[in-house]
């Protein structure tokens, strides 16, 4: 047996990847056995969902674009995570994020910038707009001792009501309204503030956002898992009052990771808008916040567990869609099976941390 | 403002604060002994789905209201045992049973219910207070709703007096407090625990089934909207008390109810302002600036024996 094939066994027996593939696999299997109940035929929508996940370089290219926001909101996630705190406010940094990158892409002059800027600046508007949204929730914490968990949460509403109220005034973001039929969005942003396509062929709307989040990936994973600053995030999650000791400053690090997951928020709200939608609208964020959050969860705590989650629920997303229109299975089945993956894992934790613990 | 609309005014804010009301008093309870459910959400949709459905087929809404508290209790069960007995982290467990009710429900209502969506589903019936119901222009706006309503607030009077005159309401609040004493006294936290997320269930169930067959007779998809984290922000801004967050409750019902009024006033304020006010007013609260919070120290906590 060669060296390669060995590693990935290993990699197969750790349990907490066995036991996350077993979740997936028995969800699927129950939202088969919902789709016999709901008297459609399995074969069909099987063949929707593989349609319209990956059935065409178009499919896949949108379901890749999908994984992009979900995987940065997860990225925040575990960031967080690190130093034992839970950002539950994706939703929320995503919205901002949509808000920001929306003004500054129509009314802040980033369209007659040259054209890495053009849609830069927009991007780096939403990273800023989602940052601060986030660092509220840490000022608030380190300040009063708010548990993040509600304070993020309830950012999040205010967020995704601050979108629906943007698109509903034309001195806001609405588009200027032409006749009774003018629907309650803003304009499409221009061209040049969009994510510039990574090839020529529209077939395969593959957009600049990948590169980016890939490189993403791969420094916080470093800066997390072979840092000094990775260690000392470690220390203040672990135990605080040691971390305090030891002389670490805690409150600006909750800060700071705050700002960052809400940054990476901020950010999944610029993909979103400029690599996907094009214009903002009242539900813009669509749950994406929430996704987000359960892949960082799933993730327990590392970045390839992300890309992974994050593969998992945007090609699901996609063929969940498909499905609903060419099976007629109504796509709430993705969120019975979603639903069904989180509560598996999350009983299953408990189980796989005492299984880690015997073996050390 | 007429008197007319005055007396729409107050009885709507009544009519949309009471769902919040019952399911925050549930959840208001779990919290005093330690856990947090954000599924409060989801049983609040599966009561509402479960009494639509119960009243719809039994033609009886009194049946209707059983069944919807049935179909919630199991849900509160699953709560319970994946964050007590399993120890998950509980806002993870409550996140995924509210995608798994709305999925479920939305399924379920399209299946069995979506083809017959024109039918009326049966209500529970109205009453007025004797006395009270005659008054000109009020008596009818404000004090003429369901009869859940007045049943909803004697068991939340009740709720008030159990947890703060009785053992089991020092029982409750101790386990939130100082889990390890109520343990070595020889009471059973997880017991207490398992008791206080079923009750959780059973008046988010109650304000659920208010939404579908007590005040609009019929069910949509995710028809609960948020309402389970209203209930949820009601509690915190509420500083875990019950009186307060009762105030909290019907604060969120007139924001709402002034959604429709203000319109017809010919008052111009963005709708959205209104929808997060209850957010903002929440958040402000856990923000310390008004006043100490006092949350129950062991809440979201496991307790390991």
């Amino acid at each position: 047996m060669n060296a390669v094939a060995a590693l990935d066994l290993r990699f197969l027996q750790r349990p907490a990847v066995w036991v996350s593939v077993a979740a997936v696999f028995v969800a699927v299997l129950f939202g088969m056995v919902l789709v016999v109940a709901t008297g459609a035929s399995v074969p069909k929508a099987l063949a929707a969902f593989a349609d319209g996940a990956w059935g065409s370089p178009y499919a896949v290219a949108a379901s890749i674009n999908r994984t992009l926001a979900l995987a940065l909101v997860g990225i925040g996630f575990v960031i967080a995570q690190r130093a034992n705190l839970t950002n539950v406010g994706g939703e929320g940094q995503i919205a901002v994020g949509g808000i920001a990158a929306t003004a500054v892409s129509l009314y802040g002059g980033a369209a007659s910038l040259p054209l890495p800027l053009s849609f830069l600046w927009p991007m780096l508007a939403a990273v800023l707009a989602g940052g601060l949204w986030g660092a509220i929730a840490g000022v608030l914490k380190a300040r009063v001792g708010t548990n993040e968990v509600i304070s993020t949460l309830l950012l999040s509403f205010v967020a995704v009501w601050m979108v629906y109220g943007a698109v509903q005034s034309e001195s806001l973001l609405r588009q200027p309204m032409t006749n009774t039929a003018t629907l309650p969005e803003s304009q499409e942003i221009p061209d040049a503030t969009k994510l510039p396509l990574l090839s020529a062929d529209a077939d395969t709307p593959l957009n600049a956002g990948l590169p980016i989040a890939l490189l993403l990936a791969a420094v916080v994973a470093v800066a997390l898992d072979r840092t000094v600053w990775g260690l000392r995030l470690r220390a203040i999650g672990l135990n605080p009052v040691a971390a305090r000791r030891a002389g670490l400053r805690i409150a600006p690090t909750i800060v700071l990771v705050l700002f960052l997951a809400g940054a990476l928020g901020g950010l999944a709200g610029a993909f979103m808008l400029q690599g996907d939608q094009g214009s903002l609208k009242a539900r813009f964020s669509s749950g994406y916040g929430f996704d987000g959050l359960v892949v960082g969860l799933l993730a327990r705590g590392s970045i390839a567990g992300v890309v992974a989650a994050a593969l998992l629920f945007g090609f699901l997303r996609s063929g969940g869609i498909s499905m609903e229109m060419q099976a007629g299975v109504p796509s709430a089945l993705v969120l019975v099976i979603q639903g069904v993956i989180i509560l598996l894992l999350a009983g299953a934790a408990f189980w796989i941390d005492r299984h880690k613990e015997a073996e050390r | 403002m007429t008197d007319e609309m005055t007396a729409v005014f107050i009885g709507s804010s009544i009519r949309l604060a009471m769902p919040l009301a019952l399911a925050a008093t549930g959840e208001l309870v779990s919290e005093r002994a330690g856990v947090l459910n954000m599924s409060v959400e989801g049983m609040m949709l599966i009561g509402a789905f479960g009494g639509a459905l119960g009243a719809w087929a039994t033609g009886s809404p009194m049946l209707g209201l059983a069944i919807g508290v049935a179909a919630a209790l199991p849900v509160a069960l699953l709560q319970a045992w994946l964050s007590i007995t399993l120890r998950a982290n509980q806002i993870v467990t409550g996140i995924g049973i509210n995608i798994l009710v709305l999925g479920g429900t939305t399924i379920a209502y399209r299946e069995i219910l979506g083809r017959h969506s024109r039918t009326e589903i049966p209500g529970l019936a109205k009453w007025a207070p004797p006395g009270l119901g005659d008054i000109a222009v009020f008596g009818d706006a404000v004090f003429r709703q369901t009869w859940l309503l007045y049943a909803g607030l004697v068991a939340i009077a009740l709720a008030a007096w159990v947890l703060r005159d009785t053992a089991v309401g020092l029982a409750v609040r101790a386990v939130g407090a100082e889990p390890r004493a109520v343990d070595k006294s020889g009471l059973s936290v997880t017991k207490v625990r398992y008791g206080a997320v079923l009750f959780t269930g059973f008046m988010s169930a109650l304000g659920g089934c208010f939404l579908s067959i007590g005040d609009i007779h019929t069910f949509t998809e995710g028809m609960t909207n948020g309402a389970g984290y209203l209930a949820l922000a009601a509690v915190i801004f509420g500083n875990w008390k019950v009186g307060r967050t009762l105030l909290a409750c019907l604060f969120f019902g007139a924001a709402t109810a002034l959604q429709f009024q203000l319109p017809a006033m010919g008052v111009q304020v963005p709708t959205a302002l209104l929808i997060m006010l209850p957010y903002l007013m929440a958040l402000v609260a856990v923000g310390g600036l008004v006043g100490r919070q006092t949350a129950p120290p062991y809440l979201t906590r496991a307790y390991v024996r």
